[in-house]
């Protein structure tokens, strides 16, 4: 079943939004420069904004359709929504943030209890605060708190990471994996900020001018030409998840290993100190302008790791040229055409992929 | 010098009256300024300053016009008065509740005004999540709009109550200066000033004026403040 279908129309002055979407389940991150229609898309779904034309059908109900004159106002639409400021009301408690939807709801048609949903969010002892005694990262768990418990059939959130500093962030992110696993709810997820949606999911939704450019798998949007456009300049971000193994506490390294791949590898310990402890489950990223390759393995090198693997796809733009090499997890790689030339890189090779320890960042 | 602080069955009566009129005027004011206070603050329309200049008008028209329209409108010859005289026999001038009306008309813009200006403050994003999470536009503006903007609210009902309590010009003209029955404190000062050898009733009418205004003005600065700590 289709969480959400929509073709959407609608222009503002000089802009013009142009929108077919399609979801189904699981987290989906929508991506796009500032000005993309990001925002409006959200009002759009939510209710805050009609469209010229087109329409709107949530799960099966249609709740927009400009052509039999249906428009469902936004508190007939069990679509949550996380405004970007969070949007708490200011002269009531936590408690009473949370339970606001709870009169809207009929009796035993609540999906979400009250309780369950406080433990998850790690929100009991805040029930009794006002909003501005608490923290960005508290406010945005509040916020998300408010809009499940409105039992709604998706979610979706307006740049979730934006209010909340580099730490924040990666508090945040488990808590957004751990409702989209207990509560079967899809997610929307907006963002400008690449490598921050690509910790929360690899399905992304590519918006441009108002239009679809793609939407898919992250690496299997890389491959399309056009795509790469856009994304290049968010900053392209290879993002894998690693399991962490042990310290070593000798050369300040932690052990990463990841089930797919053939070699473990290491880590800055710092890196990892704060987060994670042996057996945690860590997103780790690295960019593709700090990978090297090589034909063969190097031996009497400071770069410590080294993962074989085989080329999947050279893609090549302009003065720009991508290597996808599938290491186990698939890696995207950043070469010089020249190199490109004299490795005779192509589709099928056998590489090596080199980086140093110090170019992997955990995620935020 | 006993008998200065003694009241008089006429200056008991006009200050009970005041303080009725007053009380009246400020809580029929109140309902319609907050809706016409959150139209104006909300919605943008063609027209709307010319709306906004219409209910401004008695701030700066002479009190004294201002009855002298009421009494032209619902007099009992008046364009509506005769009406409500002759077909449903309510008489509106010369009675309390033509008192009532006249400081009704004058209150109602400092009273739209505060509130108004407090519903403006408010951001309309709040109102947007309560509906995104349920609720109508009557409830978010019950649940969210309203309780945020309560100082201001408040203030408009004490402002009222007060314009009220000052209220002379259009009262005179459009309920007349009856003891008993529309003479308020103003209407009774007037009286006791022009009559000789009434000053030390004037002197305490003088003084109850000063305390009920005073009195009104701090009453409203403490919740606005109790209001500013809990939010």
């Amino acid at each position: 079943m289709h969480a959400l279908s929509a073709h959407l129309k609608r222009s503002k002055g000089d802009f013009s939004l142009d929108i077919e979407v399609d979801f189904i389940q699981g987290i989906t991150g929508i991506f796009g420069p500032s000005g993309a229609g990001k925002t409006t898309l959200m009002h759009l779904l939510v209710g805050l904004e009609k469209p010229d034309e087109g329409f709107l059908k949530i799960e099966e109900t249609t709740m927009v359709d400009t052509f039999k004159n249906i428009y469902e106002p936004a508190r007939n639409r069990k679509v949550g929504y996380v405004f970007q400021e969070g949007r708490l009301f200011p002269h009531m408690n936590v408690r009473k943030n949370l339970l606001f939807a709870a009169k809207y709801i009929p009796k035993g048609k609540q999906v979400i209890e009250f309780e369950e949903l406080v433990n998850l969010l790690e929100l009991n002892n805040l029930l009794e605060k006002r909003p501005k005694q608490l923290s960005g990262g508290e406010k945005q768990r509040v916020a998300i708190g408010r809009a499940l418990l409105s039992s709604p059939k998706l979610l979706l959130m307006d740049e979730p990471f934006s209010s909340l500093d580099v730490k924040l962030r990666r508090q945040i992110i488990p808590y957004l994996i751990k409702i989209n696993r207990k509560f079967n709810i899809p997610m929307l997820v907006v963002s400008h900020d690449l490598p921050d949606l690509l910790s929360l999911t690899r399905e992304l939704f590519l918006l441009k001018n108002g239009r679809v450019l793609g939407q898919g798998n992250y690496l299997d949007l890389i491959e399309q030409e056009n795509m790469l456009d856009v994304m290049r300049g968010a900053g392209l971000m290879n993002v894998i998840q690693f399991k962490v193994e042990a310290h070593d506490k000798k050369n300040g390294l932690t052990i990463l290993s990841n089930k797919d791949a053939s070699e473990e590898i290491s880590i800055e310990r710092e890196m990892v100190l704060d987060c994670c402890q042996i057996g945690d489950e860590m997103n780790v990223s690295l960019r593709p302008e700090d990978i090297a390759l090589t034909l063969e393995k190097i031996p009497n090198i400071s770069i410590r790791n080294q993962l074989p693997g085989t080329i999947l796809k050279v893609i090549q733009k302009e003065n720009r040229n991508y290597c996808l090499v599938d290491v186990g997890f698939k890696l995207l790689i950043s070469i010089t055409h020249a190199s490109l030339l004299k490795m005779e890189l192509s589709e099928g090779k056998n590489v090596w992929c080199l980086f140093k320890s110090m170019a992997l960042q955990t995620n935020t | 010098m006993e008998h200065w602080f003694v009241f008089s069955e006429t200056e008991m009566s006009a200050i009970g009256l005041s303080f009725k009129v007053a009380l009246w005027c400020a809580v029929l004011v109140l309902p319609i300024a907050v809706l016409m206070g959150w139209w104006l603050a909300r919605k943008t329309f063609r027209g709307k300053s010319l709306i906004e200049g219409f209910i401004n008008l008695p701030l700066v028209l002479p009190p004294v016009a201002t009855g002298f329209i009421l009494l032209l409108l619902l007099g009992t010859k008046g364009l509506i008065g005769h009406w409500l005289n002759e077909l449903l026999g309510i008489r509106i001038a010369f009675t309390y509740y033509a008192a009532v009306i006249a400081s009704m008309i004058v209150s109602f813009p400092l009273a739209v005004r505060a509130i108004r200006l407090s519903i403006e403050m408010v951001d309309p994003g709040f109102e947007e999540a309560a509906k995104t999470l349920g609720a109508s536009t009557f409830q978010s503006f019950v649940r969210v709009t309203l309780p945020l903007a309560l100082p201001g609210i408040i203030s408009g009902f004490v402002l009222s109550f007060a314009r009220s309590l000052g209220e002379f010009g259009a009262t005179i003209i459009f309920a007349g200066n009856i003891s008993g029955e529309t003479q308020t404190i103003p209407l009774a000062l007037f009286n006791q000033i022009q009559m000789p050898g009434m000053e030390s009733s004037a002197f305490r009418l003088l003084l109850v004026a000063v305390l009920f205004s005073f009195l009104a003005m701090a009453f409203s600065e403490y919740l606005v403040k109790k209001l500013h700590k809990r939010n």
